[in-house]
């Protein structure tokens, strides 16, 4: 599989940096930050294939930030992981664009899956240019 | 029925009861003393009418008999009346009108018979000492009260006196009391009425039906009765309640004296009366019993109202409790899950981070790892229940919203039409535009057409197809997932909606997505079916009432 960029927005800071370690021991190019501000400035600084995000977070609420890196970097996919889950705000962010929606706490391996799977339709949407334009 | 519902039907029937019936006894009284008083009074005046018609033939019978000897007396001398034959051709002639005279006789001035034409051997007697001769000789004309005389029966007389120069005479007859009985009784009424005279010394003059011989005394007390025409209700001394009239007779001091039976005289009003009480007694009964029946079905029906209200009451009471219960558990799962998320995330990083030659080399390694892999087991278990207990938190709180079905439908499948493509399913979506907007709940639809896609995302393999329709059908929105995949065993089509039954890997799925479902379907008021055959796929059908 090939390495690509994660970046993982949440604001329990234990909970942040032994995912984005663990992110990293398989592979992955994983960045966390601890709120919506600094996602939004890591993102202009440097490529992010999958975002997952935190829903929610003191200053920018995950649901803002999902609709703001929509706004800058559609191509960008999102996976929603909250501790306060609910078929609602899963299918609020589903709508909003995000490419998947898990409950805390997960098994990393179903948190793998869906990275990929996201960064997998990503890459199929840059191959079909037409279909990216959204 | 309880005590107390017992006690309101107790009360309402008695207050509707005198509400119902007073006014009616009351007007039903009103009328019969309106129209028994005017009756009576009616009675009364027909009762006077008649004494006044009785006395009036009684005055003119004697009043004929004296005016009919006083002519006989002027015209006549005293010689012309007793020469032999005389007397009796005159009585021939006066009686063949039928002028009801007994005997006749004339008197001389001395009180001696000097003629008689009569039944009774009376000539030659003498009347000097007699009360009615000398009342004769000072009046000219008397009529007298009854009395036995010589002839030892009870009899009266009508004697007037010729008085032309100095001879003086009498002519005196007696009246048959037979035809002045008669006449008398005329004025009576009815089987039971009685009518008779009473001179003023209270003495019958003519013999009543009832109590009492001619002669006797009767039994009224004379000076209380006032003079000219009266009607009164009277209660004779052995009980008797009469109606009578009394009228005296103005040319003689004689009562007529005219007894009704009232019972007999108001017999149509005590007739009318009694159908009248016959009617109220019916139309009470009728009243009072459609009165009771109501009253006891309005409160049976009311204490059935209150049951079910308060078993409604028990149970949103009993719901409220759960759902606090619910919404309290929500927010300690919420407050779990993001410190377990932690705890799993290290324990997972170090997990991770021994390696072989640490677990081997490390005088602890073995067990380091075995407690790491124990805690993210010990992880999976809370974290299994946190997620339970959200999901019982949503399914205690049902909301109703305006729900636009095919919406949801779409939603749910946008939530899983990434994972769909990658896998190259493709997904057909058949949706009827004519469903109504329904009152149901949307977030929990949503979820029962997530686990049912899920299911049949799992289902099919690469190349698959699953099918998404939506259509109305006899009261209710059918909105059915088909799948082309393996279909579900015949062996265990009975039990997919058991909890905890999965076919899925281990760790893939809980078993609890369609059990869910089911519960969520039957409290929403519908229902979830399926039609599988093992080989060729599997359809879920979920059925929306719309009312």
């Amino acid at each position: 599989m090939d390495s690509f960029n994660v970046l993982v927005v949440d604001d329990e800071k234990d909970f942040l940096q032994a995912l984005v370690a663990r992110l990293g021991l398989r592979k992955l190019n994983a960045v966390g930050v601890e709120n919506g501000l600094a996602a939004l400035e890591h993102l202009e600084r440097a490529p992010v294939d999958v975002v997952v995000l935190d829903l929610k977070m003191p200053g920018m609420d995950g649901l803002e930030v999902l609709g703001e890196i929509k706004r800058r970097r559609p191509g960008v996919e999102v996976v929603i992981l909250t501790g306060h889950g609910s078929v609602e705000s899963g299918m609020e962010g589903v709508s909003r664009g995000a490419f998947a929606y898990l409950v805390k706490p997960v098994k990393l391996d179903e948190l793998m899956e869906k990275i990929v799977k996201a960064y997998e339709w990503k890459r199929m949407n840059q191959e079909l240019p037409p279909n990216d334009s959204d | 029925m309880q005590k107390l519902y017992r006690r309101l039907a107790n009360r309402m029937t008695f207050i509707s009861l005198v509400v119902a019936l007073a006014p009616l006894y009351a007007l039903s009284a009103g009328i019969y003393f309106y129209f028994s008083g005017i009756h009576q009074e009616q009675l009364k005046n027909e009762l006077r009418t008649l004494a006044h018609n009785r006395v009036s033939a009684i005055g003119l019978f004697l009043d004929e008999r004296t005016s009919v000897l006083e002519v006989l007396a002027q015209t006549s001398s005293k010689e012309a009346l007793t020469k032999p034959g005389a007397l009796e051709k005159v009585f021939g002639l006066l009686n063949r009108r039928s002028w009801s005279f007994l005997d006749l006789g004339v008197i001389d001035s001395k009180g001696r018979h000097l003629a008689y034409v009569g039944p009774y051997p009376l000539e030659d007697r003498n009347y000097s000492e007699a009360p009615w001769f000398r009342h004769t000789m000072l009046r000219g004309t008397y009529i007298s009260d009854v009395f036995l005389g010589f002839r030892g029966t009870p009899h009266f007389v009508v004697a007037v006196k010729h008085s032309a120069g100095s001879d003086s005479w009498i002519l005196r007859a007696t009246i048959d009391s037979d035809v002045f009985t008669r006449l008398v009784r005329s004025a009576q009424l009815g089987q039971r009425g009685d009518s008779y005279i009473v001179n003023s010394a209270g003495k019958y003059q003519t013999p009543p039906r009832f109590g009492g011989d001619i002669l006797a005394d009767c039994q009224l007390c004379m000076q209380s009765v006032p003079r000219g025409i009266n009607v009164v209700e009277r209660v004779t001394p052995d009980g008797k309640h009469l109606l009578t009239a009394f009228a005296w007779l103005s040319k003689k001091d004689w009562l007529l004296v005219i007894d009704q039976d009232p019972r007999e005289a108001l017999g149509p009003l005590i007739l009318a009366r009694e159908l009248e009480l016959a009617v109220l007694v019916l139309a009470s009964l009728l009243i009072a019993a459609s009165i009771i029946f109501l009253a006891r079905r309005m409160v049976r029906r009311l204490e059935e109202q209150d049951r079910q209200r308060s078993a409604l009451d028990a149970q949103l009471a009993h719901s409220g409790r759960l759902v606090s219960l619910g919404r309290m558990a929500a927010g300690v799962a919420h407050e779990i899950n993001n410190p377990l998320a932690a705890i799993g995330e290290l324990a997972g990083l170090l997990d991770d981070l021994i390696d072989e030659d640490f677990r081997r080399n490390h005088p602890h390694g073995a067990l380091f790892k075995e407690n790491l892999t124990k805690i993210q087991q010990h992880v999976d278990r809370v974290r299994s229940v946190t997620h339970r207990l959200l999901g019982f938190a949503r399914r205690m709180e049902p909301r109703l919203d305006s729900v636009e079905i095919n919406q949801v439908l779409t939603e749910a499948f946008s939530f899983l039409e990434r994972e769909a493509k990658l896998k190259g399913v493709e997904v057909d979506l058949a949706l009827s535009q004519d469903l109504p907007s329904l009152q149901t709940d949307r977030a929990q639809l949503q979820q029962v057409f997530l686990n049912l896609l899920n299911n049949a995302l799992d289902a099919v393999e690469g190349g698959g197809r699953i099918t998404l329709a939506s259509r109305r059908e006899d009261g209710e929105v059918v909105v059915s997932v088909a799948d082309n995949g393996p279909g579900i065993p015949k062996e265990v089509q009975d039990s997919v909606f058991d909890p905890f039954f999965t076919t899925k890997a281990p760790g893939e799925g809980t078993g609890l997505g369609l059990s869910i479902s089911h519960s969520i379907m039957q409290k929403l008021g519908g229902s979830i079916t399926f039609e599988s055959e093992p080989g060729k796929g599997a359809t879920f059908f979920v059925h929306i009432p719309i009312s």
